[in-house]
């Protein structure tokens, strides 16, 4: 259900996924590991993720809306309640983005929002932007 | 004796009493006029009696002063102006007698005791000064003791005259005083007679103006015949029609030939009758008017009819009367078709109002509410009793904002009308929307005297707009999510990234070819209910036998439910148990049903299919132990794209669209669709379709086409 493939990319490395459809886990833990060189925990729910969290230590979290059970944001509260993901920025994947979803997502916690269909070649480049524009803000905010 | 004569003598007996009334009334203003004046002549007297007290008292002055005081010149120069003032007061009364009041032997008394009173007082004075003359000259005391003693007798014997004279002054005051009092009393009751008279007279010329009317009245009837007795006839608004005994016309008036559009000329001597339709013309026979011998005014409607044969409302009004004791019909016609056609228009109006499904609500200016229609009532749940006068500010959910409600108001202050969406709440408490159109309504000067307001609820309208919306959001991320996985494993796989890895390459390729199966399902589904309800799907009819369907439809679905660790049963039911039907549809239905019922059992649930028969049907049910259809969703269950809770959706691959397909072959077979649900104990999906008919099942064969007997049409 998860791999741990370790590259080097400007201070991310590693990626806490989390998908219900194992068809688009696969696609994106590929277009992760290895077009983007991160290493990735791809889970299938939150109880997955939560089991894998603290041994893991995200820098990033990458969670699917809808989902059965525990949805996105659900997850995410679940998760920053773990101090090994407190403040990793989390970014939702969605195909739901209708007027208004953006606005709401980022009220339930997330840094981004990355919309369904989305190219796997240009995924990896797309998460080390977000992870930049994070770390500004970081050292914007301390600085 | 007849009428008239009975007249006579009753105006010869007013005549007299009104005479006789009219002598008292004189006689009794007179005799108060004489009293008056009587009264006003004593009254004058009575003051000049009065006038002789002072006087009379006066001229017993000398008696009393006449040994205290020596001045007697000036005592006698005093006496002679008493007596002259007496004399004047005295003159000024009037000796004549006064209606029966006798004064003279008053006045005899008054001037005795005066004449004896001024030779007294003279003597004492004399007397007084007849002694002052003594004292003087030194004389013997005798002798002025002697005159002293005189005048002490004669001043007795003054004072004797003054009290009779006094005695007859008073008197006479006494009597004219009583005399005014009994006058003013008689004066007082004639005057109250006079307002009696008033009244009484007051009252006659009413009575008699009553009486004058009526028999002028009767008098323009009787004179019959004259120029202005035609004038009126002529004009006025009812047509007026006379016939003899018989019905034959013998007169009609010029509205009566406008209405019958016929000339006077041309029908005198025809039978009214001819002026009925003919359906009517029997009750115009058997009509009061024609029977009864006595003067009778009664109103008929009937079918009258016009020259051209034409039909109108025809308001007929019959007065027999005998004109020179022969008897005669007045016919009073009125064309109420037009009142009859607006008296329609209101009744269709009110009947509107009253069946529409529209609610309508009527306010005041005032906006209190007035009258409300059924359709209100049923909207709303308030009854127009419970509303009555109230505002229909009851109404308001709160759920919009007062500002909504201002704009509403300033467009209908504007422009008098304003339409749009209001939530409001039902006196359930339940909150629903409705379009509500609003118009002010403005009487003859202009003023707003009422607003209507028309009220469609649009609450289904909107729920199964917010469906769509839902359903578009689903349908869109339904398809996005395949074809996201087409998408990245084709581009991963075009990029080479997994060209060092046959393996990896192959997962990519089955990705993408389930995920475009994945799309094609949805995408039929989406589109075969829509072909289903817009019933360009061809149904394919045979005799079938729900047994071998029901197994069928087990065999195909068993290893899917065993995926779900599900097991499946059939309970078959009788070998008769025939329907007419499409078997691939009604496979695709059980399939539906099997595979709701696995995706909500419980691991290692139970699925039942059985085959009975109820009621005039056969029942075909899909029963598992699963958690069952939550209490809120079952009104919406087979609504188009609904689904209990919308993030099962993923898990459990559905559409919303199932049941919704399901259903609409189900009803276009003729059947029905429904379910029982016990959660966690009993579920039961189920459709009946109708038994079939024994000379049917005979007929067609498994495998003939019946869609000729026209249950469903489209057969090949």
């Amino acid at each position: 259900m998860r791999s741990e493939t370790t590259v080097q990319s400007g201070g991310l490395h590693r990626i806490l996924y989390v998908e219900d459809d194992a068809d688009i886990r696969e696609i994106v833990r590929m277009s992760l590991e290895m077009v983007g060189r991160y290493t990735v925990a791809a889970c299938e729910s939150c109880a997955d993720a939560l089991q894998v969290v603290d041994d893991f230590r995200p820098d990033l979290l990458l969670l699917d809306v809808m989902m059965p059970d525990m949805d996105g944001p659900s997850t995410l509260r679940k998760l920053r309640r773990r101090d090994s993901a407190v403040d990793a920025p989390a970014v939702f994947i969605t195909a739901k983005v209708q007027a208004g979803d953006m606005a709401q997502y980022k009220q339930l916690g997330a840094f981004d929002v990355i919309v369904k269909p989305f190219d796997p070649m240009a995924l990896p480049e797309r998460i080390g932007q977000i992870w930049q524009s994070y770390r500004e803000g970081e050292y914007g905010d301390a600085g | 004796m007849n009428t008239r004569e009975r007249h006579n003598l009753a105006y010869a007996l007013a005549g007299l009493f009104v005479l006789a009334f009219f002598a008292w009334t004189l006689n009794l203003i007179f005799s108060i006029q004489d009293r008056w004046a009587e009264s006003n002549d004593i009254t004058a007297m009575d003051k000049d009696v009065h006038a002789l007290f002072d006087p009379w008292r006066n001229l017993n002055r000398p008696g009393n002063d006449v040994l205290e005081n020596y001045e007697v010149a000036v005592q006698k120069r005093a006496l002679e102006r008493y007596l002259e003032e007496y004399r004047q007061a005295r003159g000024r009364l009037d000796t004549d007698s006064h209606s029966g009041l006798d004064l003279r032997d008053y006045f005899v008394a008054m001037d005795s005791a005066a004449t004896d009173m001024e030779s007294l007082a003279r003597r004492v004075l004399d007397l007084a000064e007849e002694r002052e003359a003594l004292r003087i000259a030194g004389a013997e005391p005798a002798r002025i003791s002697a005159a002293e003693t005189e005048a002490a007798t004669t001043m007795a014997r003054m004072d004797q005259a003054f009290q009779s004279g006094l005695a007859a002054i008073s008197d006479m005051d006494r009597l004219l005083d009583q005399r005014l009092r009994d006058l003013d009393a008689a004066r007082r009751a004639g005057v109250g007679s006079l307002y009696l008279i008033v009244i009484v007279v007051l009252v006659s010329s009413a009575l008699s103006l009553m009486l004058l009317r009526r028999t002028a009245k009767q008098g323009v009837a009787l004179r019959s015949g004259s120029e202005r007795l035609n004038a009126i006839v002529n004009n006025v608004v009812d047509g007026i029609v006379t016939v003899d005994e018989q019905g034959s016309i013998e007169s009609l008036n010029r509205t009566a030939e406008k209405i019958f559009g016929i000339s006077a000329a041309s029908v005198e001597g025809r039978n009214f009758r001819s002026l009925i339709q003919p359906e009517d013309r029997d009750l115009y026979e058997t009509s009061k008017f024609r029977e009864r011998a006595e003067p009778v005014a009664k109103f008929y409607e009937l079918a009258g009819m016009r020259r051209d044969g034409s039909e109108f409302a025809m308001e007929l009004e019959g007065t027999r009367i005998l004109v020179e004791g022969r008897p005669m019909i007045i016919h009073l016609v009125r064309d109420v078709s037009e009142r009859k056609r607006s008296a329609e228009r209101l009744q269709l109006a009110a009947t509107m109002f009253e069946n529409t499904s529209e609610g309508i609500m009527i306010t005041d200016s005032a906006g209190r509410l007035q009258s409300t229609n059924p359709a209100f009532t049923a909207m709303t749940g308030f009854t127009a009793d419970e509303v009555a006068g109230q505002n229909p500010r009851i109404l308001q959910s709160g759920l919009q904002s007062r500002e909504y409600y201002d704009a509403m108001w300033r467009s209908i202050g504007e422009t008098g009308q304003w339409q749009g969406e209001i939530i409001n709440r039902r006196k359930n408490g339940e909150a629903y929307t409705q379009w509500l159109n609003i118009n002010a309504v403005k009487d003859d000067s202009g003023q707003v005297s009422h607003y209507v307001g028309v009220m469609f609820d649009i609450s289904e309208l909107k729920a199964s707009e917010r469906m769509k919306d839902e359903f578009i959001a689903t349908v869109s991320h339904e398809l996005r999510t395949p074809l996201t996985a087409i998408h990245g494993s084709l581009s991963l796989l075009e990029n080479g990234v997994t060209a060092g890895s046959p393996e990896k390459s192959a997962e990519l390729i089955r990705i993408a070819k389930s995920n475009s199966q994945r799309l094609v399902r949805l995408i039929d589904d989406i589109l075969g209910i829509a072909k289903i309800e817009s019933e360009k799907t061809k149904f394919h009819l045979r005799t079938l036998n729900l047994n071998e369907l029901a197994n069928e439809a087990a065999d195909a679905n068993r290893d899917y439910a065993k995926q779900y660790g599900v097991s499946l049963h059939v309970e078959p039911g009788p070998n008769d148990a025939r329907v007419i039907g499409d078997k691939d549809r009604l496979v695709q239905v059980l399939t539906n049903l099997l595979s709701n019922a696995v995706k909500h059992s419980p691991e290692e649930g139970e699925i039942t299919l059985q085959v009975v028969r109820s009621d005039g049907h056969w029942r075909v049910c899909v029963i598992d132990n699963g958690p069952g259809v939550p209490e809120s969703f079952r009104g919406e269950i087979f609504k188009k794209f609904a689904q209990a809770d919308a993030t099962d959706r993923r898990r459990l691959g559905g559409t919303g669209l199932g049941l919704s397909i399901s259903k609409a072959i189900i009803d276009r077979l003729g059947g029905h669709m429904g379910f029982e649900s016990d959660p966690g104990v009993r579920t039961c999906f189920y459709f009946d379709l109708p038994v079939m008919q024994q000379r049917w099942s005979g007929q067609y064969g498994p495998g003939r086409d019946v869609a000729s007997v026209g249950v469903v049409a489209g057969a090949e």
